[in-house]
């Protein structure tokens, strides 16, 4: 077995917008990553940091989750919503990050909001991002989901006929609003997390330890 | 033509055995059940399917879900194939070997079967190997336990153990008496477990301020054994809840005593797979692969006219295989068409794997090469073929 590569901790970054909250934390926290990470032509996917022992590699939100849970990433940020539909007993989200901030939230059109009463559905269709979150919301309320998954551009789905309802991030609501929509539950509140492997934290726990505790310092800092 | 393809298509999470990681499987359970036996732990062996109410009964009920179901043509009635052995070896030691001299010490090694895998670990069906320890209050028996586990290990050639020690009953204790709504303890309940402090603070309205602090502290404390017991110390207890701290402080101690090079953690809020234990609960990991090696901790064997304390462990073969080398194949002697069955016998004692040709062959060498030999005997020697040792 290759003991360099096995003792390298790798940390996983969310790609696209997010990722401009989620930097200044990672470096408050210590970790600079080479220059090639802040080089758009570059095509590399996994950088070298400032610390011999530590790679960065940026990969799509969904995927942190895959990488961290999987422990091919020991360390990793994502959108608390990622990791509630990921729902992975192998991921802890030990420190919140108090960046990315939205909410997750029922969404329909404005007639349909105007006269509706959520207390009498039964079963609903859903277009949605987050499938697993969709149908556990609505279960606890003994509601029956049926959920269209969709990647994006969820505000189409009532528009269009596919589904009356959606459930989506919401951060300022005006997406919603310009599509004629109306949010009408919110399911949770949303924030960034650090996420660990459990295994990396139960067997490195010194190290793993070290970094949680230098993200939550990061984080205390932004916010004094 | 097409059939064969169809015929070796599986059930999900269902997989054949092979050359050599079969034997190699085999081998490591066995010495393992072999070490268990060394510290007097006896060997049972609990049939596979059971009655379901026997198999699923009182703390059987925390898996019932994970078992497959069949109804027994004989009796009518419905049985459960084990998920688990750990209650089938509890059931064996409060019914057949209830007058058995306490403590009881079991072992056992089998294969279990699960309604369903996870994503991480698809396998439906794994071989377990395990000891129960019934009837012993003390700490001493849990430190056994975990040493033992960790001695067996490493009788295998696993290295870099850590072994991560929980409390699931004690965040019931600080929550008890609280009225909670359902609601509150399902966020709560995903907020420990996800070690997710901001997700304890944000129900700190519902829990109160000192049961915030308290949770808080103990996510505070998960880490390594040592600084986590100290900061454990500090809680504020009820007698219950300070009565089970004394004792996982009291396996700390142990542990750290007989095995001062351990890696040794604490994780006081951990529930998730321990949902029939009654106290201190471990967790074994080892560096090199993702996912636990082996659980265990302390749970009530018997039924309610009579409970007794147990602790206990299973290791997890698929997963324990994984943090050992890659199998080898046994090198094997090729025998020649011919050869007298006593000198082939002779080999075999000596300890030689032989591999005899059934048919005469031309090229002796060749033939032990296709059929995968490392030696070929040849006028009564063993001689090792070149470029092939």
């Amino acid at each position: 077995m290759d003991t360099t590569q096995n003792d390298k901790l790798v940390l996983a970054l969310p790609k696209g917008r997010i990722l401009e909250e989620v930097m200044p934390i990672v470096r408050r926290a210590g970790i600079e990553p080479e220059a090639d990470f802040d080089n758009p032509k570059s095509r590399k996917l996994a950088f070298s940091t400032n610390h011999a022992n530590i790679d960065i590699i940026r990969v799509r939100s969904f995927d942190v989750a895959t990488f961290v849970a999987f422990g091919a990433a020991h360390l990793g940020i994502a959108g608390a919503d990622v990791l509630m539909e990921f729902d992975n007993p192998e991921i802890y989200a030990p420190v919140d990050l108090k960046i990315g901030y939205c909410r997750m939230s029922v969404a329909e059109s404005k007639e349909l909001g105007d006269e509706d009463d959520p207390s009498t559905w039964s079963h609903v269709r859903v277009a949605t991002k987050y499938p697993e979150i969709t149908k556990k919301h609505f279960a606890s309320r003994g509601v029956q989901a049926e959920c269209i998954k969709l990647n994006g551009a969820m505000e189409l789905a009532p528009l269009l006929g596919l589904s009356k309802r959606i459930v989506d991030l919401v951060s300022t609501g005006a997406t919603l609003k310009a599509n004629g929509l109306v949010e009408v539950e919110v399911i949770a509140e949303i924030t960034s997390r650090l996420a660990v492997n459990r295994t990396a934290w139960k067997t490195r726990p010194d190290e793993i330890g070290h970094w949680i505790e230098r993200f939550r310092e990061a984080v205390d800092a932004k916010a004094s | 033509m097409n059939e064969l393809p169809d015929k070796a298509l599986l059930p999900a999470g269902m997989q054949d055995g092979l050359p050599p990681e079969a034997a190699n499987e085999a081998r490591a359970a066995q010495t393992l059940v072999s070490q268990f036996d060394a510290w007097g732990y006896a060997r049972v062996k609990p049939p596979l399917l059971e009655f379901e109410e026997n198999l699923l009964f009182g703390t059987g009920q925390a898996v019932a879900e994970q078992a497959f179901r069949v109804q027994d043509p004989v009796s009518q009635r419905m049985m459960a194939l084990r998920p688990d052995m750990t209650l089938q070896v509890a059931r064996i030691a409060h019914s057949r070997m209830s007058h058995s001299p306490r403590p009881l010490r079991l072992a056992y090694s089998g294969q279990v079967v699960r309604v369903k895998g996870s994503q991480l670990r698809p396998e439906r069906q794994i071989g377990q190997v395990g000891a129960e320890l019934i009837g012993a209050t003390g700490a001493g028996a849990d430190v056994e336990v975990i040493l033992m586990a960790v001695e067996a290990l490493e009788s295998l050639g696993v290295t870099g153990l850590s072994i991560d020690l929980g409390l699931p009953t004690l965040s019931p204790a600080v929550i008890a008496g609280l009225a909670l709504k359902p609601q509150v303890l399902r966020s709560l309940k995903t907020a420990l477990e996800r070690k997710d402090a901001a997700g304890v603070s944000a129900l700190s309205d519902a829990l109160g301020a000192g049961a915030t602090a308290a949770l808080l502290a103990m996510l505070n404390a998960v880490g390594p054994a040592k600084a986590a017991m100290n900061k454990l110390m500090n809680l504020k207890l009820t007698p219950d809840a300070n009565a089970q701290r004394t004792h996982l402080a009291q396996v700390v101690d142990g542990l750290l005593a007989a095995r001062p090079d351990l890696t040794l953690t604490l994780d006081p809020v951990e529930r998730r797979g321990f949902e029939y234990h009654t106290g201190v609960t471990f967790a074994l990991f080892a560096r090199t692969v993702m996912g636990e090696l082996g659980r265990g901790g302390r749970y009530e064997a018997g039924n309610n006219g009579h409970r007794e304390p147990a602790t206990g462990l299973t290791l997890f073969m698929d997963m324990v295989m994984q943090a050992l080398p890659a199998a080898v194949a046994t090198p094997s002697v090729f025998l020649p068409f011919g050869t007298p069955p006593q000198a082939a016998k002779k080999l075999r004692t000596e300890g030689w794997r032989t591999v005899q040709a059934l048919e005469q062959t031309s090229d002796a060498e060749a033939e032990a090469r296709r059929l995968g030999c490392v030696h070929v005997l040849e006028g009564g020697t063993v001689r090792t073929l070149k470029n092939n040792a």
